[in-house]
């Protein structure tokens, strides 16, 4: 384990880049290149690299929080959880090279987001840097805590353009006694099918609708998982099979590589009971609907409209046709007040300009002030 | 849905004074000038807002104005500038334009249960009621799902969700009065939050409307929304960024079982202890509680529930699920406090007995109200593993005020609520409980903890926070309230100090060595 605390240095160099206006890019294992903007809007921007800043501050099990900085990758993390028989609750995606840091300012949660909660209901505290180069922390390491503004839940999601996230405290809990998967035959793309188990006391931390297939995973005591599963029925898989949650969770799954040319992978996320969206496409079901995953060709444009109109959004992962947003773009009362959020943290536009949502990094955008 | 809820909170009958030096400083006949221009401004003000509410739905006398002159911490006091009590979104619309156009002060105000003065009036300024907005919109069975107004009660929900098989799941003691509109204001938490989450893991959006009073939905139907998380920063911002006029919350289906697991201990330190070897064997209770001996006698004495009052600690132990669950959980539970050395172990026989050891711990504040005259509720939270160092400190400092203390609190979280009892009437005594408090929640700060976990900072804690956060961050805060309140209008003066208040608060600490904010000027 590489224990490693690089916030001087990293400090340092903002605020030099702060001083003289140079943007930074910060990256650490690089392994979510393929999410949000290339960024090459920003020619002159300098990479800060996150990797050297890694390890695990703290653990203490009993504590149920462990504090680690946000350059340590996920494997090695997930490691020391493990051995103390512990997890992150919301399932977050693994990559080779994932980091910590990566997958929480990408706000990724995996299949038990439904069940559990998400990235951010898990953050405790954060230390941050601004866009001026100060050295911030917030929340702390304790369960509740209403001292001051939630800037680290605030954080999660941001993609680096509201500061660089330090060290993180998270919240873990142990991992279930045990699992098991029951699979069903379903009509496709029938996400109400879902309802009605969820709103049953079960102890569910997976709802999956693949083709003509639907997966439920349970997970708790032993008693409780299989009490529930003869209440459930169905077909239950093989450890081996079980693997289909860690291949969607982390896009191994054979539909995120059966890329046909032109189309692109959206992920557009809607109330688990919302009605199958007109796009064509191929589709795939998680979060017992909430989050669907598509492969289309159709504009960006036009998912966006289709997921807004049923009070969702949507969000493109990879590159694709040039000036096509990768974010559902925000408009109007919400644009304004995100820019000035923005502008609270990184008035400069020093991070990550062009990654995140570009109509945010627009300083002009927060003095308009006649938009609808 | 009044203001009565106060009445069974902290420190009840206390001498009046007023948070702002309002006016103190300024010669008498300028203080006359100062009242004849705020009664002037009080009836222009209520002429102009009169043509945006309904009749009666703005108070301005002083008899009208007085049962909103405090929240639950009536220790505070002041009498609002007037009272609007719209009833539509609309409504609270136009009522922010005209004191965005006014530069008038809003505070909004739910329940006023608030325990840190949250939704203390500010004297120039206008109380934005929010009672009224007290309806169930929607209540979706099937979706799992509940749209209400900002000032339906707690309990409310729960209550008509219940029929369906589904609850609410945050509950605080205070739930049969504080609004879900108060609750986001201060992600308040529960007895059952340790397995259940606090209000920000169970909301699903809220629709604000702005100081400039625009509309705007934060989160979404989904799990997330486009862009920032503004909804996780508007829970538990304390009525300073927007004001709530729709909230959408999660309901849970009720546990087919729930049971309650009783255990006495000769010291609160191997009570303590236990909690932790709960969670170290993989166990998170529904609830898990700990009283001391001081409440553990107010308690019983109040609720005659069955607590044995020769214990020093008692837990209660609540678990719930699946029958099969419930039963292999107590299984281990009970396993564990025999290992760490329980005296008595006592599992709730009945649904009744059960909710009869509740209500024990749920009426702890007001029982230990019945053994002083006057008690002060203390909010702050700790790392677990540095609970017998700070309630042994606590008990230190409690002999060196002569003030004494009894405990209740959410030990699963590590969220103490010391109760320290104390007498108004007494010259000082007052003053010197607040003095403890403070010590109480800087020693919280001190290892490694937090001022406040679920009662808000308010005016209350707000010198505290001078210690827990450098000035730096106190600036961060502040631009951040600026992004949605650029004027400061939205409840000023409370959540976060300004930095001169830190160098005010830091001068009055100098003689322990710190001094916080040496670059600012003292006063
Ligand atoms: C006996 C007792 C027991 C308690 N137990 C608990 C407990 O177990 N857990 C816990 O967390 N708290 C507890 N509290 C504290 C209190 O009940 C909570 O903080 C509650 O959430 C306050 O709700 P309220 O409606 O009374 O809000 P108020 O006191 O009216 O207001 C609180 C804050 O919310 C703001 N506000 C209110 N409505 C809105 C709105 N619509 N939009 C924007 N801001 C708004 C106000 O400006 C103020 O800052 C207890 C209080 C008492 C008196």
């Amino acid at each position: 384990m590489i224990s490693n605390d690089d916030s001087a240095a990293l400090l340092e160099r903002v605020r030099q880049a702060a001083a003289a206006d140079t943007p930074l890019n910060i990256v650490a294992g690089n392994s979510k290149h393929m999410l949000g903007h290339r960024q090459d809007v920003a020619q002159r921007a300098e990479a800060l690299s996150m990797l050297s800043h890694s390890g695990i501050i703290s653990y203490e099990p009993t504590e149920l929080v462990v504090s680690v900085r946000t350059g340590t990758t996920m494997k090695e993390l997930n490691q020391v959880l493990d051995e103390a028989g512990q997890m992150l609750p919301f399932e977050p995606p693994v990559l080779p090279a994932s980091t910590l840091g990566g997958v929480l300012a990408c706000g990724l949660s995996g299949p038990r987001r439904p069940f559990a909660g998400s990235a951010r209901d898990y953050v405790l505290g954060t230390r941050v840097i601004n866009g001026q180069g100060q050295d911030l922390s917030f929340g702390g390491e304790v369960m509740k805590n209403v001292a001051g503004y939630d800037v680290s839940r605030l954080q999660i999601g941001a993609y680096g353009t509201l500061g660089v996230l330090l060290d993180v405290s998270m919240k873990v809990l142990p991992r279930p006694e045990a699992e098991l998967t029951l699979v069903h035959e379903a009509v496709p793309d029938d996400t109400q099918s879902f309802a009605a188990q969820l709103r049953r006391p079960l102890p569910l931390s997976g709802a999956l609708l693949i083709d003509d297939r639907r997966y439920l995973r349970l997970s708790g005591s032993e008693a409780a998982v299989s009490a529930a599963a003869r209440i459930l029925g169905g077909e239950q898989l093989s450890a081996a099979d079980a693997g289909i949650w860690q291949a969607v969770r982390d896009h191994e799954h054979a539909f995120f590589s059966n890329a046909a040319s032109g189309m692109q992978l959206w992920r557009v996320s809607v109330a688990d009971h919302a009605p199958a969206l007109p796009v064509s496409g191929t589709w795939l079901h998680d979060w017992a609907g909430a989050q669907r995953w598509l492969r289309s060709a159709a504009p960006a444009a036009e998912i966006y409209k289709a997921a807004q109109a049923v009070g969702g959004h949507a969000t493109r992962y990879g590159p694709g046709p040039v000036g096509e947003p990768a974010f559902q773009p925000l408009e109007g009362v919400m644009r304004r007040l995100q820019t000035r959020v923005r502008d609270s943290f990184d008035a400069q536009r020093l991070f990550n300009r062009g990654r995140f949502h570009p109509e945010l990094d627009s300083l002009a955008a927060s003095q308009a002030t006649t938009e609808a | 849905m009044s203001a009565e809820p106060a009445d069974q909170s902290a420190a009840r009958v206390t001498p009046e004074y007023h948070p702002e030096p309002h006016g103190t400083s300024t010669a008498d006949a300028g203080n006359v000038s100062l009242r004849t221009d705020r009664l002037a401004r009080r009836k222009r003000f209520a002429k102009e807002l009169a043509s945006l509410v309904p009749e009666g739905a703005v108070l301005a006398s002083e008899e009208q104005l007085r049962p909103y002159e405090s929240d639950g911490l009536t220790a505070m006091k002041a009498t609002p500038l007037l009272v609007a009590l719209p009833d539509t979104i609309e409504q609270v619309q136009a009522i922010m334009r005209w004191a965005s156009a006014n530069a008038v002060p809003v505070v909004a105000r739910g329940a006023g249960t608030g325990l840190s003065g949250g939704a203390l009036p500010h004297e120039d300024g206008l109380l934005l009621g929010l009672a009224k907005f007290n309806r169930i919109l929607e209540l979706n069975r099937e979706l799992g799902y509940a749209r209400v107004q900002p000032g339906v009660r707690n309990l409310a929900i729960s209550d008509a969700a219940r029929p369906h098989g589904l609850y609410y799941a945050p509950d605080p003691s205070s739930q049969i009065a504080c609004t879900i509109g108060g609750n986001i204001a201060e992600n308040s938490g529960g007895v059952h939050c340790l397995k259940y989450g606090l209000t920000v893991h169970n909301v699903l959006s809220v629709t604000v409307v702005t100081i400039d009073g625009d509309l705007l939905t934060l989160g979404g139907d989904g799990h997330d929304s486009a862009g920032y998380d503004l909804l996780a920063v508007m829970t538990g911002s304390e009525g300073m960024l927007a004001v709530v006029v729709e909230v959408t919350v999660k309901l849970l289906p009720v546990p087919p079982e729930a049971k309650l697991v009783m255990a006495a201990f000769d010291s609160v330190e191997a009570a303590g202890d236990a909690v932790g070897r709960v969670i170290a064997a993989g166990i998170i209770p529904a609830g898990l509680e700990l009283m001391d001996n001081p409440a553990i006698i107010a308690a019983e004495a109040f609720a005659k529930c069955g607590y044995p009052t020769d214990a020093a600690a008692l837990l209660l132990c609540e678990l719930d699920g699946t029958a099969e669950e419930v039963v292999s959980q107590i299984e281990r539970v009970s396993a564990v406090f025999r290992e760490s050395s329980v005296t008595r172990l006592h599992i709730a026989a009945s649904e009744a007995e059960r909710l009869l050891l509740w209500k024990g711990r749920k009426s702890a504040f007001p029982a230990v109200g019945r053994l002083a005259p006057d008690y002060y509720c203390i909010d702050g939270t700790i790392p677990r593993r540095q609970l017998s160092h700070v309630l042994q400190r606590m008990d230190e400092l409690s002999k060196e005020y002569g003030l004494p203390i009894a405990n209740v609190f959410h030990a699963g979280d590590g969220n103490l609520h010391p109760l320290i009892m104390f007498d108004a009437g007494k010259p000082g005594e007052l003053h010197r409980t607040e003095q403890l408090g403070s010590q109480i929640l800087q020693l919280c700060v001190e290892v490694g903890g937090t001022v406040t976990g679920e009662h808000g900072v308010g005016v209350e804690k707000i010198n505290e926070m001078c210690v827990q956060f450098d000035a730096d961050t106190l600036t961060q805060f502040h631009s951040l309230k600026a992004a949605f309140d650029p004027e400061g209008l939205l409840n000023p003066g409370k959540a976060v100090p300004t930095l001169q208040r830190c160098a005010e608060f830091g001068a009055m600490h100098i003689h322990h060595g710190e001094l916080p904010f040496p670059e600012l000027e003292r006063f």
